[in-house]
């Protein structure tokens, strides 16, 4: 169960585990700004290299990694791209202008075109860029770093609070989890290959003693906390923070340049000039879809 | 009515939207049955019902878009910020339980309830995955809008189904337990009149 866990507990020593959590939520925001904002496929192909070379310094355990970018490639490259192509095979001249078609069915109903292809892959392909950058960010960061980032960045603290504290007992929760389902198997629930409606049915029973021991914990820990004084200042500090390094500077000017990249690209190239058609494709010329190069 | 939308945001409301955050994630991760791409009939639904029920709106909508990007993180299929907006507006609207009237702490939780809070459950999940998450992610990743609407609709059925089946009997659950509760504290009263 653990194994599939991405986030660190504890903090690496490479130089992007080493960056503030200011750093890394407002690099990992430009980035995410970035991806949102273009639909051509050279600059996806930039931020995903980008990414995974980020994501290859930090040396990192690849089999979950792996795991994820199979699981998208089977949602949304495979069972994703043939509901494209069933539905509404006509999005290829929709979204890129043109329309090649090289293979259809007999009344016309479904066919294929070489821009309905590379619409579906161009789609596709911005999912995982933005998945790189998820997988950048969440391996950098330890939970305490991302609450003192957000706080960093103007977020109210207890929304911080919840958020590392919600970390902090998610291995707690699992292994409650675990105990009841195994509990519950000894038992002679049969949890694995039961029908739906019985398994939702089983679900259900496992779910109480959840519930139960989950929200008892509640009253624990809130009264420590209260104890200690929670929530008696305006401010908070954080066990991770640290002041920013030599590092963390050059890292800032690095997402200042992509801010800046960013302001100047949907100012000039989505508004100014704003292309006729969402996304680019290599072999459709500029007068039909509006990209400038 | 404010106060109640927004709910009491002391030390014991954020603990327990942390857990119920995290205890999303993990029923998301662990205890869901797959239906459909992208879609699956989670037990974790519940996690809404609970903290709308004891804390109101605003800490159930907070609950929910924590846990789904936590539940995105630990699960492994990356970040969807389009279907956790989505969450946080259906966790609005399953949280609206305090709003009309629906007193769980104090044992109230009667027929009428029932029927508003299903209504509550459809009309949320129709904003949320009717019109929300599908405009964000037309936006987002151009993706073509029919296809997205199937995947929400999807997502929207097997959601009102496990809020609606498994919500109302954890609610009567829950309320009577408070009730029996809230019975204990009127007593000493009625003891020293007579």
């Amino acid at each position: 169960m653990n194994n599939r866990f991405l986030i660190n507990y504890t903090p690496g020593s490479t130089f992007l585990h080493k960056l503030n959590g200011t750093t890394k939520v407002i690099g990992f925001i430009a980035i995410t700004i970035a991806i949102i904002a273009t639909f051509d496929f050279r600059i996806m192909l930039a931020i995903f290299l980008l990414c995974m070379a980020g994501v290859a310094s930090m040396r990192p355990n690849w089999k979950p990694i792996a795991f994820m970018f199979g699981f998208l490639i089977v949602m949304n490259g495979i069972i994703g791209s043939l509901m494209v192509i069933v539905i509404s095979p006509e999005s290829g001249l929709t979204k890129t202008g043109m329309e090649t078609v090289f293979w259809s069915t007999a009344n016309g109903r479904f066919y294929l075109s070489w821009e309905l292809l590379w619409y579906t892959w161009a789609m596709f392909f911005k999912r995982v860029a933005s998945l790189s950058s998820a997988m950048l960010f969440v391996l950098s960061i330890t939970p305490s770093e991302l609450a003192a980032g957000l706080n960093s960045i103007k977020m109210p603290y207890k929304v911080c609070t919840i958020v590392s504290l919600a970390f902090r007992t998610i291995p707690d929760i699992a292994r409650d989890f675990t105990d009841i389902k195994n509990s519950m198997m000894m038992r002679g629930v049969e949890l694995e290959k039961a029908s739906l409606s019985k398994k939702l049915k089983q679900y259900i029973i496992m779910l109480v003693p959840l519930l139960m021991s989950s929200f008892a914990k509640v009253e624990n820990i809130s009264n420590s906390m209260d104890l200690r004084s929670y929530g008696k200042c305006k401010g908070r500090t954080w066990y991770s923070e640290h002041p920013a390094t030599k590092g963390d500077y050059i890292a800032r000017g690095g997402i200042v340049l992509i801010f800046l990249w960013c302001a100047f690209y949907i100012i000039f190239f989505r508004n100014m000039h704003a292309p006729l058609v969402d996304f680019w494709c290599p072999w459709v010329p500029q007068e039909i879809s509006g990209y400038w190069f | 009515m404010l106060k109640k939308f927004v709910g009491e945001w002391n030390t014991k409301t954020i603990v327990a939207v942390a857990i119920g955050a995290a205890l999303y994630g993990v029923l998301m991760v662990w205890g869901s049955i797959p239906v459909f791409t992208n879609t699956n009939l989670t037990s974790a639904m519940i996690v809404p019902v609970v903290v709308g029920a004891l804390f109101g709106p605003l800490p159930a909508t907070v609950a929910l878009l924590v846990g789904n990007c936590l539940a995105d993180l630990i699960g492994g299929w990356g970040f969807w910020f389009d279907w956790s907006v989505g969450n946080g507006v259906l966790g609005l609207f399953v949280g609206l339980l305090p709003l009309y009237g629906a007193d769980i702490k104090n044992g109230i939780f009667k027929v009428k309830h029932a029927v508003i809070y299903t209504i509550c459950c459809l009309l949320g999940n129709a904003i949320a995955f009717g019109i929300v998450t599908p405009v964000m992610t037309s936006l987002f990743y151009s993706a073509d809008l029919e296809i997205t609407f199937l995947q929400s609709f999807a997502g929207g059925i097997s959601n009102t189904a496990v809020l609606v089946v498994i919500g109302i009997p954890v609610l009567v659950l829950l309320s009577k337990r408070y009730a029996s509760r809230a019975n204990l504290v009127e007593e000493p009263e009625e003891l020293t009149e007579e």
